[in-house]
């Protein structure tokens, strides 16, 4: 069964003069349930741009998405919002957790939204909690505890809520390797025992390396796509090769969201 | 680009958040500029306008408390702005400011600012001083008008002074930001704002501190009044810092643990986030709940004198014209036929009148069993030339006009009299002797004792007390008294009485001379001094309250919006995983609401138990006329609250949708 599926997507940037910019052209991208699927491209390729109108906080120019069978462009704007919030999880590059939240508060948030009793939600958190190893941590403030810890809680955010798809942007982005590795890992596992569907846009081949399909675009357009074996290593190699044959540039600090 | 035009570049950019402050700064001055104006105008100095004199000092009070509160006021906005920048001077330093230059920068600044809103309020001042001069003119009651005057004196002091006051806070100001690493100004604004930390200590003191200055008044009277009043003051005062401080703390704490309210829906947002920043809303809060106190409190305690007031004329004066005259058909203080024309040409309409006859006790004196203290009258200084003189009525023309004016009747003791005697504290006295001359026979009369209620007025030489006598015996005594030493009580109650000032004072020249002692055509008059004086201590109280008020809110107003960018970045994430714009009005409108009413209900609280006192003080019951006083800044504060909430909302949805 398939969670999404974009047909024909398209986004075109225009000015007021008749500066035209097309980000995006002709994208067709279908993810199954339960599939962990990476999106690569060197900068400026139109990840982010493809990444927000899955997110829906974008709409297309052209094509259509549908999600779980919904098609979220033709949503209202309070729906839409109802709509991330039930079918969508977000797992972002700057963590995107409240400061005036403890992380528990901050992990629970699509919960609380919702008008779930308290005691569903401690039977919620409590299993995510221990798989992610941050029930120790769960009283603290972000300004408290690792670049790590705050990915990881960002992940339980993401999943409490048991969404179709989550939708994960350079996440390892802004975390040093050590934790960069601790963050897939738990993404990974959160992938395979909770049966999470996994949407990811990276430019870092080691947390592509984790993903079991990846799709490479570059200046808008689809370019090829790679599936995973058996090993993960070989997987890495594959995935080097792959990029050497983009080309472009994958050394510059990734966008900064506006 | 010069040093100066970096600093004025400086408050351009800034100027939204300047712009409240500025609007404060300005009301201040020309509040100020205004009221000296005033007091330093040719003609109020010459002396050439006689009822001047009964504001200036009013003004002069006002003068010095608009100086004492703008001190505060600008020394905490300067305070809270050098807070909020903290960022952009790390950042000047970590070009290569040298501190000097940070210093220079800030004092050029706050005079660029200072220099604006004293020349915008004096500017203002001087537009608007004609207006308030003749709104003056008409509340004292002249009848040419106050001329226009800028004088040098009033310009030069304003400018002056609050230049200096400007200028030595933003030197303190300056002094103060001191030493601080530009890795700690760079990090400002990321800096967690603490935890939720109370101590059990400080929450003691305030609670006692709240509680005793509430009990205290609460039993205050006008006898412990000088007492009580500045402890009251000083622990209300610290126990409503504390209450912000640390007892808002252990509210939310108590509201953390409760997870089916806290976790529903909304709650856990709003209430997490007022957790967050409440070290730096605790003093806020504490301010302008100060703030709204003293303008509620002094408002009700003015718009309740004034109420007070005319009902203590009313009880004083039950008739607005009363005359009494000796002789059953004696017309020697004022001629009827006279007096009924003149009321008839003036429009007066008598709503209830009353004749009521009796007779004179002369140089009484009055003593009570077993309470040596009181004594009322000069009997027994036989010396003593001047010697008013009590009636006697019946107990069925008592109870005729205390029906008629809605009092309750009595019932009064077989041969013997009934003393009639309002208390201040409505006390009552026992069973006593009056002593006097009745018709010339020295008499003395047992009394029952006294109630405290008055049915005719006692101003007057032939009844400066009244006494009343069982309807049996006082048709005994007059019969022996002879018509022409018979004492009748003349009273009329005019319709609208408030208003017949002018026309009263026709009727006045109509006593014969010598007699005016037996007349009390004072209510109208007395009632029109008391409202000039009540509606001038309004007039000019109303603008300091108003100046409070504005600082109140521009204080509140302030802090919204040096916290909008935060609070934008924080909805756009929140936005981003899902949260609708309805959840994000409901909850930045409830943060916004509790900011703004709070205070306003701790001013109502602290109002209230100010005004329960001035009851006990004055003996009354003033609860309606608080209650409207209240309602009144409650409306003025919703206004506020709603123009607020709405201008937030609208640039932080601006600033989130980007």
């Amino acid at each position: 069964m398939s969670v999404l599926k974009a047909q024909g997507l398209g986004k075109i940037y225009s000015s007021k003069g008749n500066l035209v910019y097309k980000a995006l052209e002709n994208i067709d991208l279908e993810v199954e349930s339960g599939e962990f699927v990476g999106v690569m491209g060197p900068s400026g390729s139109g990840k982010t741009t493809l990444l927000n109108l899955l997110a829906t906080i974008d709409r297309p120019t052209s094509g259509t998405i549908e999600i779980n069978g919904v098609n979220p462009t033709k949503l209202s704007d309070n729906k839409l919002a109802l709509f991330r919030r039930r079918e969508l999880g977000f797992v972002f590059q700057d963590f995107n957790l409240l400061d005036t939240l403890s992380l528990k508060e901050n992990i629970i948030i699509p919960l609380v939204m919702d008008g779930m009793s308290p005691k569903l939600i401690e039977q919620r958190l409590t299993p995510i909690a221990e798989m992610l190893q941050i029930e120790a941590i769960l009283e603290k403030r972000t300004y408290e505890v690792s670049g790590g810890q705050k990915q990881r809680a960002a992940i339980a955010r993401a999943i409490i809520h048991k969404p179709s798809l989550v939708l994960a942007d350079e996440l390892t982005g802004n975390l040093d390797s050590k934790a960069a590795k601790d963050v897939m890992d738990a993404l990974k596992e959160m992938n395979e025992t909770f049966k999470a569907t996994v949407l990811m846009v990276t430019h870092d081949p080691f947390s592509a390396s984790y993903c079991k399909r990846i799709v490479f675009i570059k200046d808008g357009r689809f370019f090829s796509e790679i599936r995973r074996g058996s090993n993960r290593q070989a997987f890495f190699q594959q995935i080097l090769d792959a990029l050497s044959v983009l080309g472009g540039n994958f050394d510059d600090v990734p966008f900064a969201r506006a | 680009m010069t040093f100066r035009s970096l600093a004025l570049s400086n408050v351009r950019g800034n100027w939204r958040s300047y712009s409240a402050f500025f609007l404060s700064s300005v009301f201040s001055v020309m509040i100020f500029y205004i009221y000296a104006a005033f007091i330093y105008h040719p003609d109020v100095v010459s002396g050439h306008i006689l009822a001047a004199g009964k504001v200036r000092e009013g003004m002069q009070l006002c003068l010095y408390i608009i100086i004492v509160f703008s001190f505060l006021f600008v020394l905490y906005s300067n305070s809270a702005f050098i807070k909020t920048r903290k960022q952009e001077f790390g950042l000047f330093s970590l070009f290569g400011m040298t501190k000097l230059q940070l210093r220079r920068l800030v004092i050029y600044e706050n005079i660029v600012i200072a220099g604006f809103s004293i020349a915008v309020g004096i500017g203002l001042g001087v537009l608007f001083s004609k207006l308030f001069f003749m709104a003056l003119a008409a509340l004292l009651g002249m009848t040419d008008s106050i001329s226009f005057a800028a004088p040098f004196k009033a310009v030069w002091m304003t400018a002056g002074g609050f230049f200096a006051l400007f200028f030595l806070i933003s030197i303190w100001s300056v002094l103060r930001m001191g030493r601080t690493e530009i890795i700690d100004l760079l990090k400002a604004a990321r800096q967690p704002k603490g935890k939720l930390m109370y101590s059990p200590w400080l929450v003691a003191v305030g609670a006692i501190c709240l509680g005793g200055g509430y009990g205290m008044a609460l039993v205050m009277d006008s006898y412990s009044f000088v007492l009580l009043a500045l402890p009251i003051l000083v622990t209300v005062i610290i126990g409503t810092y504390f209450l912000f401080t640390q007892l808002s703390i252990i509210f939310l704490r108590f509201i953390q643990k409760r997870k089916g309210f806290y976790y529903k829906r909304t709650n856990m947002l709003i209430f997490a986030q007022l957790g967050y920043k409440i070290k730096d809303n605790a003093r806020i809060l504490f301010i302008v709940s100060i703030l709204s106190a003293v303008v509620m409190t002094a408002l009700g305690t003015v718009y309740i004198m004034q109420i007070q007031g005319k009902q203590d004329m009313l009880d004083n004066s039950p008739y607005s014209l009363a005359y009494v005259e000796n002789g059953l058909h004696s017309h020697n203080v004022i001629d009827p036929d006279e007096m009924q024309r003149i009321m008839k040409e003036e429009g007066l309409v008598v709503e209830r009148e009353a004749k009521v006859i009796g007779f004179g006790l002369d140089r009484y004196w009055i003593t009570f069993e077993g309470n040596d203290s009181v004594t009322l009258g000069n009997g027994h200084e036989e010396e003593l030339e001047y010697q008013p003189s009590a009636m006697v009525i019946s107990a069925s023309d008592y109870n005729k006009m205390a029906a008629d004016q809605g009092k309750p009747p009595i019932a009064v003791e077989s041969g013997k009299l009934t003393l009639l005697y309002p208390n201040f504290d409505d006390s009552t006295y026992g069973a006593g002797v009056a002593r006097g001359i009745v018709n010339g026979e020295k008499v003395e009369l047992p009394i029952s004792g006294s109630i405290s209620e008055r049915v005719m007025n006692n101003w007057m030489d032939s009844n400066s007390v009244t006494l009343v006598m069982d309807d049996l015996s006082f048709v005994r005594w007059m019969s022996a008294i002879p018509e022409e030493k018979q004492r009748v009580f003349f009273g009329f109650e005019l319709k609208n009485w408030e208003k017949t000032a002018q026309a009263v004072e026709r009727l006045d020249q109509l006593v014969t001379p010598g007699m005016e002692g037996e007349t009390d055509f004072g209510r109208p008059s007395q009632y029109v001094d008391m409202s000039q004086v009540v509606s001038l201590t309004l007039f000019i109280g109303m603008f300091i309250s108003l100046l409070f008020f504005i600082a109140a809110g521009s204080m509140i107003y302030f802090k919204l919006f040096t916290e909008i960018q935060e609070d934008q970045a924080q909805f756009k994430g929140l936005s981003r995983i899902g949260l609708t714009k309805n959840e994000i009005r409901r909850i930045v409108v409830t943060q916004i609401g509790i900011i703004f009413f709070i205070p306003c209900i701790v001013g109502i609280s602290h109002a209230l138990f100010a005004m329960r006192s001035l009851d006990n003080i004055m003996n009354t019951s003033n609860w309606f006329y608080s209650f409207v006083v209240i309602g009144i800044y409650v409306g003025m504060q919703t206004l506020y609250f709603l123009l607020a909430s709405r201008s937030y909302m609208k640039s932080m949805l601006r600033g989130s949708a980007a």
